[in-house]
């Protein structure tokens, strides 16, 4: 706890520091205060070969209320650092929304007044600022999102001064994975190896069927679009418990965009890059070859859209899907048109997904 | 049995209607025909008081332009008996008057007019004084009351006279001169009329004579215009003491002659013994002696004294100068109002508003009228000369924007005269939605995001805008739309000119709106700042240990700074506006006044279309009422 509060420390320095240049610049300098920081997008991401990780590139924003556009953002920003600030001298945490609702207010007088934040979204881009400003990510000021990740298997955790053990025997339910990673230590970790899906569905067909307990695995998933924790978490298993790990994910280009957020990252968090990417992911599958070598009967195969097709094009062009595997796969959508979801396996039966299709893909990868 | 019957039946009720249909043959007098057809003079139920009202000033305003006194006209409006809507009218000018042996006609008889002439004036029938006449003789026992004094006899006389409208003659019920100690007509000449009239005065025609009284001040700015009713007095001064040339008597155009006018023409010479070559030459503009010799000679007809012509010859000559090419007719008969006295009309509108009061000896709340004055920041004019119809016409437009001006308002005018209904199917409402409002140098979408604040009615751009525009037309022959004279067709090349002329004023009004939008926009950007920048304070006060009041004070002086070296960096008119030193001022007078002068004098050249204004005129055309003071 020492330490956090050391870390706590800094972080409010550094924003103490942020608004003392802005008063520098105001008081003596007579000029209109600014700051740059790291442009967040994917026009500023970029591949690193070295790191096999999606990074942050060169550019900058300038943050200046020197237009009329940009006034609200830096004023934003301001306010979302005292807020930080707040939070921390108060010693409490906070979801991303409770920092939305605790710096709410209107701007303006009656006859013209608006919102000081058109969204949560604006908001959420104001906290990313302040990591961005600070260099300190958000879970380190206690800024956390909803926990939506979720975890099955023989791995131990300590929550502030609680064992959590996620070896749930009863196989009737999984943990949340905490938000609060900075909270969060893993004591132990028993099992072989560590299984990524894309759905909570999935998981929970897979650990009612035993395969926790048949292949010694830790199942876990990010509900969706995985939150930090959730990918913090499998990132610590592989590279601090050396513990192999494989993403499974629909067999469609949203579901091998999800599994990469694991592997590669993503385009949106690509400052926060190394703490976030697990390189050594293996995306097993659903690959959509799988859709034809596992007869998947057409009743249960999806036509796909416009919007899919285009993003398979476009990542066919990707650098880190230039592997011949992966252009394969993705000719073969673009060729058939035809996608699928992994619960499409239920109809071979309840138990087939856990007990046919994944042990034979871990077999032929060599994790089993 | 049957078909006899139904002969029968069919011979007697011929004979029926042939008894029925003897027509009785008898001639109407004209006072007569009118009173029966009052709607052809405008003389409609709830509109007979705003038709006298309208009538008397026009008649006034003609009669002191004749002979360039600068018009000095008293109108009242009282209620003498609400029971029965008795009303009492009178109009006082110090125009020329009229001769004692003419007045009774003048006022009483029908198509007796002094302005039976090829020249632009307000009125041209003969019938709208008359009609008050009439009225007055028909509704109620009073008499009409006239001084007269006209230049000529230096004399005051006074009139009681009432209309014979079966026969349209006025019947004399007093006539003498008064002495000096009764007379009231206090300039060298005069004409006073007092009537009385039955008519109901609705809010609707209130607002019209108002509205009326108040835009013929715009045009005619160089009147004073009094107005005295129940609700009290109002003056609109003098603003000006330039009139506009008045406009001369000229000879028909041979394009528009037709067997009447060739006929007229011969008459009036029948003494002399001419040919009709001489007649030809002598009695229309733009016709010299070799072309009604080539005229005669293509005409094929013999050469013989000039009242000797039948009509089948005389038709031949109409027919062959109907076909011929002619010099455009010159404009000496028109009397545009100038961009000078447009000017100062628009420099400083004003409008008659009634505001309730609470009078103190009654409960009730009293309604009293007073004036507001509009203050533009700038105003454009700009003109064009044309042919519509065969007749010279000149369409003068004017511009006023900006400064306490709250809304958009067209006004239109014909020969000087306000039209007020009907605006919807006028082509002055059509010119203006076909104009692109991108002359201006702004979008519809700037208008709107920029001025959607003021109280907008409608979502065209141009209705936010704080602009008035005018338009007038003068011509001998304005292409009315309907009878009522209220609105004005779109006639010949009449649309084209009218928007070559809107155009200009566009452009011209463009580094203006655009500076303005720009410094609304700054306004805008300040006022962005002071919204957030408490925000900004507040969470740097919290969280360091600074002076709110200081930072928010340098934040402040800052970012005024900022937003003004921004406004002085982008174009602005700024520098143009104050090179427009006094002796700019006089010399855009100079020029006006020449080019008006160039309108007239021009008239022995062909009238050319063209564009009246010049370049070096357009970017001098920007002066603010204030500057003008200066």
């Amino acid at each position: 706890m020492a330490a956090m509060d050391k870390r706590h420390k800094e972080t409010t320095k550094k924003i103490k520091l942020i608004m003392k240049d802005i008063c520098n610049d105001v008081l003596s300098e007579k000029k209109m205060p600014s700051f740059d920081i790291t442009k967040i997008g994917y026009d500023n991401t970029v591949w690193s070969e070295a790191k096999r990780m999606l990074t942050v590139g060169t550019k900058t924003v300038h943050i200046s209320p020197d237009t009329t556009k940009k006034i609200p953002t830096f004023s934003q920003y301001v306010v979302m650092s005292n807020a930080v600030r707040k939070l921390l001298d108060e010693q409490m945490e906070s979801t991303i929304r409770g920092m939305y609702y605790a710096t709410l207010s209107t701007v303006g007088d009656e006859k013209n007044k608006q919102k000081f934040w058109t969204s949560q979204d604006a908001s959420d881009d104001a906290i990313k600022a302040v990591e961005l400003l600070t260099g300190v990510p958000r879970e380190e000021f206690s800024v956390t999102s909803k926990p939506k990740g979720m975890i099955s298997g023989p791995i131990l955790l300590r929550v502030g001064g609680d064992i959590i053990d996620c070896n749930l025997g009863s196989r009737a339910t999984s943990q949340l994975i905490p938000t609060n990673i900075m909270d969060v230590e893993i004591v132990d970790v028993k099992a072989d190896f560590v299984m990524v899906v894309e759905k909570d569905t999935v998981l929970n067909n897979i650990r009612k069927s035993g395969f926790i307990q048949k292949y010694n695995a830790i199942l876990m998933t990010g509900s969706g679009e995985p939150d930090r924790a959730t990918r913090m978490m499998v990132k610590t298993l592989n590279e601090v418990w050396k513990k192999p790990v494989v993403v499974f994910a629909d067999a469609d280009p949203w579901g091998l965009g999800i599994a990469l957020r694991y592997k590669i990252g993503s385009e949106s968090l690509s400052y926060d890059s190394d703490r976030l990417v697990t390189p050594d992911a293996k995306v097993l599958g659903m690959m959509f070859s799988d859709i034809y070598d596992y007869s998947i009967p057409e009743v249960a195969r999806l036509t796909a859209s416009e919007e899919d097709l285009n993003r398979a094009s476009d990542m066919k062009k990707k650098q880190w899907l230039k592997e011949k595997k992966w252009q394969k796969e993705l000719s073969l959508f673009l060729k058939n048109k035809e996608k699928c979801e992994l619960d499409a396996f239920f109809k071979h039966g309840f138990r087939y997904l856990a007990e046919t299709y994944l042990p034979q893909k871990l077999r032929a990868s060599g994790i089993l | 049995m049957a078909s006899s019957s139904t002969i029968q039946l069919g011979s007697s009720s011929i004979a029926q209607t042939n008894s029925k249909a003897k027509i009785n043959f008898s001639k109407k007098a004209e006072s007569e025909f009118f009173v029966d057809n009052s709607a052809l003079a405008g003389f409609t139920g709830e509109r007979i008081l705003y038709m006298a009202i309208r009538e008397l000033i026009e008649n006034s305003l003609d009669s002191c332009e004749a002979e360039r006194i600068l018009p000095k006209i008293a109108v009242s409006l009282k209620l003498i008996d609400p029971l029965i809507d008795l009303w009492s009218i009178s109009c006082e000018d110090n125009g020329i008057g009229i001769r004692s042996d003419k007045v009774s006609i003048a006022v009483c008889s029908f198509l007796t007019s002094g302005k039976y002439v090829e020249q632009q004036q307000r009125g041209l029938f003969g019938v709208g004084l008359k009609m008050i006449a009439a009225f007055s003789t028909k509704d109620t026992d009073h008499p009409l009351r006239v001084w007269s004094k006209s230049a000529e006899e230096a004399k005051e006389y006074y009139f009681e006279l009432r209309t014979d409208i079966g026969t349209n003659k006025p019947i004399v019920l007093t006539k003498r001169d008064t002495k000096p100690k009764e007379s009231i007509l206090r300039g060298k000449s005069g004409f006073r009329i007092e009537a009385v009239l039955r008519g109901r005065l609705s809010p609707i025609t209130k607002n019209r004579i108002h509205d009326y009284i108040s835009q013929t001040s715009i045009v005619n700015p160089y009147a004073v215009i009094s107005f005295s009713t129940d609700d009290g007095k109002i003056t609109f001064d003098r603003r000006t003491t330039i009139m506009p040339e008045p406009a001369k008597e000229v000879l028909p155009h041979p394009a528009d002659m037709d067997l009447k006018t060739l006929k007229k023409a011969i008459g009036n010479h029948a003494l002399q013994k001419t040919t009709i070559q001489g007649i030809l030459c002598n009695s229309f503009q733009k016709l010299s002696f070799d072309k009604a010799k080539e005229i005669i000679r293509i005409a094929g007809i013999e050469a013989k004294q000039a009242d000797k012509y039948n009509e089948h010859e005389l038709i031949k000559i109409v027919n062959i100068c109907r076909q011929t090419k002619f010099q455009s007719p010159n404009v000496d008969h028109l009397s545009p109002i100038g961009e000078r006295i447009f000017t100062v009309g628009m420099s400083a509108e004003r409008s008659i508003f009634t505001r309730k009061e609470n009078s103190i000896s009654e409960d009730h709340l009293q309604p009293r009228i007073s004036t507001k004055e509009m203050k533009p920041a700038l105003t454009g004019y700009s003109s064009r000369a044309c042919i519509i119809n065969n007749r010279p016409t000149i369409v003068e437009c004017g511009l006023a924007y900006g400064g306490n001006l709250s809304y958009f308002k067209l006004y239109r005018f014909a020969n000087k005269i306000p039209l007020l209904y009907d605006e919807g199917s006028d082509v002055a409402r059509e010119v203006i939605s076909e104009v692109e409002l991108n002359k201006m140098g702004v979008s519809k979408k700037q208008v709107k995001e920029q001025f959607s604040g003021l109280d907008s009615r409608s979502d065209r751009a141009i209705d936010l805008l704080p602009i008035h525009i005018f338009f007038h037309i003068c011509s001998t022959k304005i292409p009315y739309k309907t009878a009522g004279k209220e609105s004005i067709a779109s006639e010949g090349e009449l649309k084209k000119y009218m928007k070559a002329c809107l155009s200009d004023l566009y452009r011209k009004v463009s580094k203006q709106i655009r500076h303005e939008m720009h410094l609304k926009d700054t306004e805008n950007r300040l006022k962005l700042y002071r919204y957030y920048i408490p925000l900004i304070v507040d969470a740097i006060s919290e969280s360091i240990d600074v002076s709110a009041e200081d930072l928010t004070k340098s934040f402040l002086t800052l970012v005024e700074r900022h937003v003004k070296k921004e406004v002085s960096h982008s174009p602005s008119l700024k520098v143009n506006a104050e090179s427009h030193t006094a002796h700019n001022v006089r010399g855009l007078h100079e020029s006006s006044r020449s080019k008006e002068a160039s309108l007239v004098s021009k008239s022995s050249k062909p009238l050319k279309i063209k564009h009246v204004d010049t370049t070096q005129e357009k970017i001098e055309n920007f002066i603010t009422p204030s500057e003008e003071s200066r």
